[in-house]
């Protein structure tokens, strides 16, 4: 079943409503994943995984009501609605019909499957990921790999009179090494894919993923302390813009603001930056692990300029939010699953080339930190610090690339990161397809990107004295 | 709710008999039935209101030693049958494991939920009216607490009670329940241009047991205020103190390490140090699966081994690695009652408290700080590596003297476990993983 029928939603919608609201909708999904995991060369587990189900939300002013059901049958859909339309109880109830127009997202993903491969394929991905790690150095003692596939059908059926429908594909593959040296342990992680079918990874190839992992591993293994206190900081390309998603993005989320909640509340207009600072997040980027062609309340995923030359344009905003604060949605309303309400989120997040060269920007630096990649991060919204720990990093000595450095974090508050971004490169890009951002214990697929870009200074968080 | 109870059981036999139909050779399945409310309050109105009952099966299937999953949200009878043929169909891909197949069957040993109180009445009993006044009076209670709290991101009132069944392909049959509520506030504190989010919140079985809703309020509104006039501190190496909710984060990353699963396959700086001291003499952690009324606490795990109390480390000297079946198998142990779904979970993983509370261990700290937050999550455990972006009271002379933040504390889980020098009595088992606050005697602070 990849969709339920119309007027089933319409008579599910009309229920919702009995009490009263500003509007409903049902979202409805069916999302097969198919998944293999290698550890020590033999493919350990196959699991395959049914998300199916329907979440019905009424909407009354800033309130939410919201109930869900795995049981698709009628009198359980209107047990649903019944349960979402108590948060109306004090309303005027609604004319009942709603006429349902179905509208088909547009496409934005490459190559659209409709059932997973055949599984030797993934076997043989997982194969040659392993042999290629294994090879690259003798001191990678473990490898662990995984694929998914992924293909969700959603259905999103508004009481505004639209049903929507999208089928999003989605793979990972994705590659951890461990080296050892003596009682040294460190560990590598690599993953890509996108939305799209697993023919990517003709392209991008297990053995590349699986030697970039065992070199991350095994460059950490004859990395020193990382340094500890203020410095100046590179970011570099790609996976760097892990540091716009939490420094920025996170801030710029509609609910946050709507609330008051996010330093960024009501400084849209004002500068945020430096002039040098431009974020946009962007939805529509084919194949990429953030695209939606719509978001989960049906509304087509944008381009959004988020922060142009260092001036605040807007915020990402779903429907309850955009309501609220009189603008429209902007396509940022996901939710992990029909079991949650959906929330303002970030798609692709990136920054735009600038003028300098990468070789300039390092060059610059007389005693800093370079950070290639980072493992993950983390922010709080109100006052904006956030925390990232370095993957991969090195130090920066003379104006040149010298030692790996590891246990690495960089901490600092995003306003002021962003007032001291002094340089951005003229070599932006998209990281690899990788990344996950949890939100109110919502995970959602997102991608990010940024040019070697130098931050003044930054703290970094390390054992090592100086 | 005997019938959520009788339901989960009925779907996981149906399950396992499916899976045969299919043609696998060894199977259980695990259904899981969750009858949740959830509200929040904020503005002097309830803007969240959600109940739902959602269903799940979780099932391991067998060919051999060939092993495959499947979980779905598809209780069907034909969603179950098709997903069973495909899984079973995946299994030919996967290789032998000789370790992998379902558990040798043991005797039960007659406990049951009952025996561990994992049911508190009061939460079936209490009317969903009550819990959206409380929502709303917690609210109340944020705002009003102090002038200088100027918003909130609301208070949360939420229950559930959850219904498991495990069925298996060699005789076991089990099914359990278990209730928990929980309440937390986030009021907002304007400080000067900037604004800082104070969270807490409590769990607890049920609503007598639970930490009280003013209580809830008036600890995040002290959260919220402790952090004004925050300042960088300088670069140092001092003694922390970590607060018992952040000790308790700690922990979480310390049964990482003590996982088999992450032992087994290199991801663990413990690999190797059974019977080797991993700390000093007051460290002793412990997972105790039969604690009475504990949030982990069930009579059996989820592949039916029954629960226990194991010592992992005990004064200092790493003893057992936590495991499930196939785990131990690997590494040449038996289960220790700690098998989730595919992975190794915790009961109730807590450190052995002290005596004397949080403020005796800031008096006895002549220069040092006190962690009430961290942000950032661990990723390094084959290193063992510990850093974490951080805020809290900076101390001087045993005193609090003013508050931090935008620093980071580093150091290794080693050489934490080797420093702690001192454990408070406060422990509270408000979470699956819990510990008493605790200072370690130097770690390294980095700042301006």
């Amino acid at each position: 079943m990849t969709a339920l029928d119309p007027a089933l939603l319409s008579r599910v919608l009309a229920r919702a409503l009995r009490r009263g609201g500003d509007f409903a909708d049902v979202f409805f999904e069916n999302r097969l994943t198919q998944a293999f995991k290698l550890q020590d060369g033999l493919i350990r587990d196959a699991s395959s995984t049914v998300i199916r189900g329907a979440g019905v939300r009424v909407v009354v002013g800033q309130r939410a009501g919201f109930a869900y059901s795995d049981d698709l049958d009628e009198a359980a859909l209107l047990r649903a609605a019944e349960a979402a339309s108590l948060i109306a109880r004090d309303g005027r109830a609604h004319d009942a019909a709603v006429d349902l127009a179905p509208v088909r997202a547009p496409a934005l993903y490459r190559e659209h499957a409709g059932e997973p491969a055949d599984s030797a394929r993934y076997v043989e991905l997982l194969g040659r990921a392993d042999v290629a790690a294994r090879a690259f150095d003798p001191r990678v003692v473990a490898v662990n790999a995984f694929v998914t596939d992924e293909l969700q059908d959603v259905q999103i059926a508004s009481s505004d009179g639209r049903v929507v429908t999208d089928r999003r594909p989605l793979v990972l593959l994705g590659v951890q090494v461990v080296a050892r040296d003596g009682a040294q342990r460190e560990n590598g992680y690599i993953g890509d894919g996108g939305r799209t079918n697993i023919a990517v990874f003709d392209t991008v190839t297990p053995e590349s993923l699986g030697r970039e992992a065992a070199r991350i591993a095994t460059v950490k293994l004859g990395a020193r302390e990382a340094p500890a206190g203020e410095m100046p900081v590179v970011i570099g390309p790609g996976g760097g813009g892990v540091l716009l998603h939490e420094a920025v993005g996170h801030g710029l989320e509609a609910d946050f603001n709507r609330k008051g909640t996010s330093l960024y509340a009501g400084r849209v207009g004002e500068r945020v930056a430096s002039d040098l600072v431009t974020v946009v997040d962007d939805g529509d980027l084919p194949g990429e692990r953030g695209t939606i062609a719509v978001d989960d309340e049906g509304t087509p995923g944008a381009h959004k300029v988020l922060v142009e030359n260092g001036i605040l344009r807007g915020y990402m905003q779903d429907r309850l939010n955009a309501r609220l604060m009189g603008v429209a949605s902007t396509g940022s309303g996901r939710r992990e699953s029909y079991r949650a309400l959906p929330q303002p989120r970030m798609c692709n997040t990136f920054m735009p080339a600038g003028d300098s060269s990468p070789d300039e920007i390092v060059g610059s630096i007389e005693r800093g930190l370079f950070a290639t990649s980072f493992s993950g991060g983390q922010v709080e919204i109100s006052k904006g610090d956030f925390v990232f720990m370095i993957a991969e990093g090195y130090l920066i000595e003379g104006g040149k690339i010298t030692a790996p450095v590891r246990g690495a974090t960089l901490i600092g508050n995003g306003p002021d990161a962003m007032t001291k971004v002094v340089m951005v490169g003229h070599d932006a890009r998209l990281s690899h397809r990788s990344y996950t951002c949890g939100k109110g214990g919502q995970r959602v697929p997102v991608g990010v990107g940024i040019p070697t870009v130098k931050l003044s200074s930054c703290t970094v968080g390390g054992t090592g004295r100086g | 709710m005997a019938d959520a109870r009788d339901e989960a059981l009925a779907l996981a036999e149906t399950a396992i008999a499916l899976l045969r139909d299919a043609g696998a050779s060894d199977a259980d399945a695990t259904v899981t039935i969750a009858d949740k409310f959830a509200c929040e309050a904020r503005d002097d109105e309830i803007t969240k209101l959600e109940r739902s009952r959602g269903r799940t099966l979780y099932v391991r299937a067998f060919r051999g030693k060939r092993r495959a999953t499947l979980s779905t949200t598809d209780l069907s009878r034909e969603g179950v049958a098709a997903l069973a043929r495909r899984a079973v169909a995946a299994a030919e891909y996967v290789g032998e494991d000789p370790h992998a197949g379902l558990p040798e069957p043991v005797e039960s040993d007659g406990v049951c939920d009952h025996d561990l109180f994992t049911v508190a009445p009061d939460v079936a009993e209490r009317a969903d009216e009550a819990k959206l006044e409380e929502a709303l009076a917690m609210e109340r209670a944020v705002r009003a607490a102090d002038e200088r709290i100027v918003n909130s991101d609301g208070a949360r009132v939420r229950d559930s009670v959850v219904s498991w069944a495990l069925a298996n392909t060699r005789g076991f049959r089990g099914v359990t329940q278990g209730s928990q509520v929980s309440r937390a506030a986030a009021p907002v504190v304007r400080d000067g241009d900037d604004k800082r989010i104070g969270h807490y919140g409590t769990a607890a079985r049920g609503w007598a047991t639970a930490e009280s809703a003013q209580a809830v309020a008036l600890h995040a509104v002290h959260r919220a205020l402790a952090q004004i006039g925050a300042r960088k501190p300088a670069t140092m190496r001092v003694p922390v103190i970590f607060e018992r909710d952040v000790a308790a984060s700690v922990l979480g990353d310390l049964f990482s390490a003590l996982s088999a699963a992450n032992v087994a396959l290199g991801n663990s700086w413990l690999a190797d140090r059974v019977g080797a001291r991993i700390g000093n003499e007051r460290v002793t952690l412990v997972d105790d699966g039969r604690l009475r009324g504990g949030l982990g606490s069930s009579p059996f795990d989820g592949e039916g081994s029954p629960t226990r109390e194991t010592v992992a480390v005990e004064g200092g000297v790493l003893r057992t690695f936590l495991s499930d079946v196939y785990w131990g198998r690997r590494l040449g142990i038996d289960s220790t009652g700690n098998a989730g779904h595919g992975t190794v979970e915790e009961t109730n993983f807590y450190l052995v408290p002290g005596t004397g509370t949080l403020d005796d261990l800031v008096a006895s700290t002549e220069r040092g700080i006190l962690v009430l937050d961290t942000i950032g999550f661990a990723t390094e455990y084959a290193s063992g590596t510990y850093s974490r972006g951080a805020r809290g009271i900076y101390i001087e002379d045993g005193a609090p003297r003013y508050a931090v933040d935008e620093f980071t504390i580093a150091s290794s889980f080693g050489a934490m476990l080797e420093g702690i020098d001192g454990i408070a009595g406060d422990l509270r088992f408000d979470g699956t993983v819990v510990s008493p606050s605790f200072r370690v005697a130097e770690m390294t602070v980095s700042g301006s």
